[in-house]
């Protein structure tokens, strides 16, 4: 019979908490990292140089189509055979960031094709310059079509932050095979990370409503 | 000097030919109705007239500028011809009031805040549509939608307006709102070329009738004389057909 003792985790509060809060960090910075990527690459797919186009299709078909793991991997062992060398942290956050640039890339790349030709024209023929047009016609309800999906795209990378550990980052999965290591009370510690995590990502998710609600407005339909 | 002078303009689209050697004039003042069948090259041309589509042969001058010419800036010349497209092409996340100020504010013609929306309550006194000042297109009907379409354009105050097709999207009920507008336009002396299927409108208000066929002009003059007697056999024809 299972005999369940959460006592013995208290002590570790600490490493919980720091645990967490690079969790948080690494999905933060990824995600703002990611996100420029992502409206940096969508902007070059829809470039006029096919060179450009080719080199945002071979990165986005390699990263989504690789282990992130290994991605991981080639950044903090390999590099250092190229003379850079990271630190776990900043390694973890370089991975993440081009991983999450990836799925961000065409994920706005859609979004922005979603825009009918005709709004544009309607912005053009007003007298709007191309940047107006974009930043007024385009965007927010492009904004609109890929907010479900790129806020999927955080949760997942929220989640995916515990690769780091694999480099031994201290980020929550991390701290939880060391408090686990020093307690042997691997279901508990277990738990209580799936807690943690489970509770992130929910208050990730009435966040993201919450603020979907606010910005988007507009009736849709018709 | 005309207000839009159209000579010899040829178009295709890959291998088909859809302008084949377009000459019109447009007068200032003038309602000029272009009439004939689906892929006559009607909505093809209005949208040369500001610049959509390239031209492969030809010139256009509106108020004596070569529309196509490379050192034409055409974002200059648009603020002052408004186009009406057939789908509205409202801006679906922007109010009523910032569809129509959106661009008066940002090509500088007007201040934000009080100033514009005084310039949107005046605008959408002309379609009667000021209580929808602060409705979304969404919530509005197509006749509606493209009365504020109608307004926005006014906004900019353009001394030519285009309408492509204007009422074609629309249920039948809610046809007549969107011309009373137009005719509206008409008798405050804007200068308007509208491509339209609405013969009654094209009788009745337009000063000339121009019909389309097989990507020439190939009648054109006062309405009157031409649904009375027309010169060809597809003219004849088509008027038969469409009554």
């Amino acid at each position: 019979m299972l005999q369940l003792n959460f006592n013995q985790l208290w002590r570790y509060q600490d490493e919980f908490l720091h645990g967490m809060s690079l969790t948080l960090l690494l999905t933060l910075v990824a995600t703002v990292a990611g996100l420029a990527i992502g409206l940096a690459g969508a902007a070059a797919a829809g470039s006029r140089f096919a060179a450009l186009r080719l080199l945002v299709r071979s990165y986005v078909e390699v990263i989504r189509n690789t282990p992130a793991l290994i991605q991981l991997f080639l950044i903090f062992f390999v590099l250092p055979y190229a003379g850079l060398r990271l630190p776990p942290v900043y390694a973890a956050a370089t991975a993440l960031s081009i991983y999450m640039g990836a799925y961000a890339t065409e994920i706005i790349r859609g979004g922005l094709a979603s825009i009918p030709r005709s709004q544009v024209e309607a912005g053009q023929c007003l007298g709007l310059t191309r940047w107006q047009v974009f930043r007024h016609v385009i965007l927010p309800p492009a904004l609109r079509n890929i907010y479900p999906s790129i806020t999927s795209q955080i949760v997942l990378l929220l989640l995916g932050t515990s690769l780091a550990s694999q480099v031994s980052a201290p980020e929550l999965f991390h701290a939880a095979a060391f408090v686990e290591s020093r307690t042997f009370r691997s279901f508990e510690v277990y738990a209580v990370v799936c807690a943690i995590y489970f509770t992130l990502v929910l208050a990730f998710r009435l966040a993201f409503a919450g603020i979907g609600r606010i910005a988007f407005r507009w009736p849709t339909g018709r | 000097m005309a207000l839009v002078e159209i000579s010899n303009v040829h178009k295709s689209f890959g291998e088909v030919e859809v302008l084949r050697g377009i000459d019109l004039t447009v007068e200032k003042g003038e309602i000029v109705t272009i009439i004939g069948r689906s892929g006559s090259g009607k909505s093809t041309l209005l949208r040369c007239i500001n610049g959509l589509e390239q031209i492969n042969g030809g010139e256009i001058k509106v108020a004596g500028e070569l529309v196509h010419s490379r050192s034409t800036d055409l974002r200059k010349l648009r603020e002052h011809v408004g186009i009406v497209f057939q789908q509205f092409n409202l801006f679906p996340h922007m109010t009523v009031a910032r569809n129509i100020t959106l661009a008066p504010v940002l090509t500088g013609k007007i201040a934000k805040g009080d100033a514009a929306r005084e310039l949107a309550r005046k605008v959408l006194a002309q379609v009667g549509l000021e209580e929808k000042i602060d409705a979304y297109p969404g919530q509005l009907s197509g006749g509606q939608q493209q009365r504020v379409a109608i307004a926005r354009c006014l906004a900019m105050s353009p001394y030519l307006m285009l309408f492509d097709e204007v009422t074609s999207a629309l249920d039948p009920e809610l046809v007549g709102e969107v011309l009373k507008v137009m005719e509206d336009l008409a008798t405050q002396g804007m200068t308007m070329i509208l491509v339209t299927h609405e013969m009654n409108f094209a009788r009745n208000v337009a000063s000339k009738l121009v019909f389309m066929h097989a990507g020439m002009v190939h009648e054109e003059g006062r309405p009157a004389d031409l649904f009375a007697n027309p010169a060809t056999p597809e003219l004849a024809n088509f008027i038969s057909s469409v009554r």
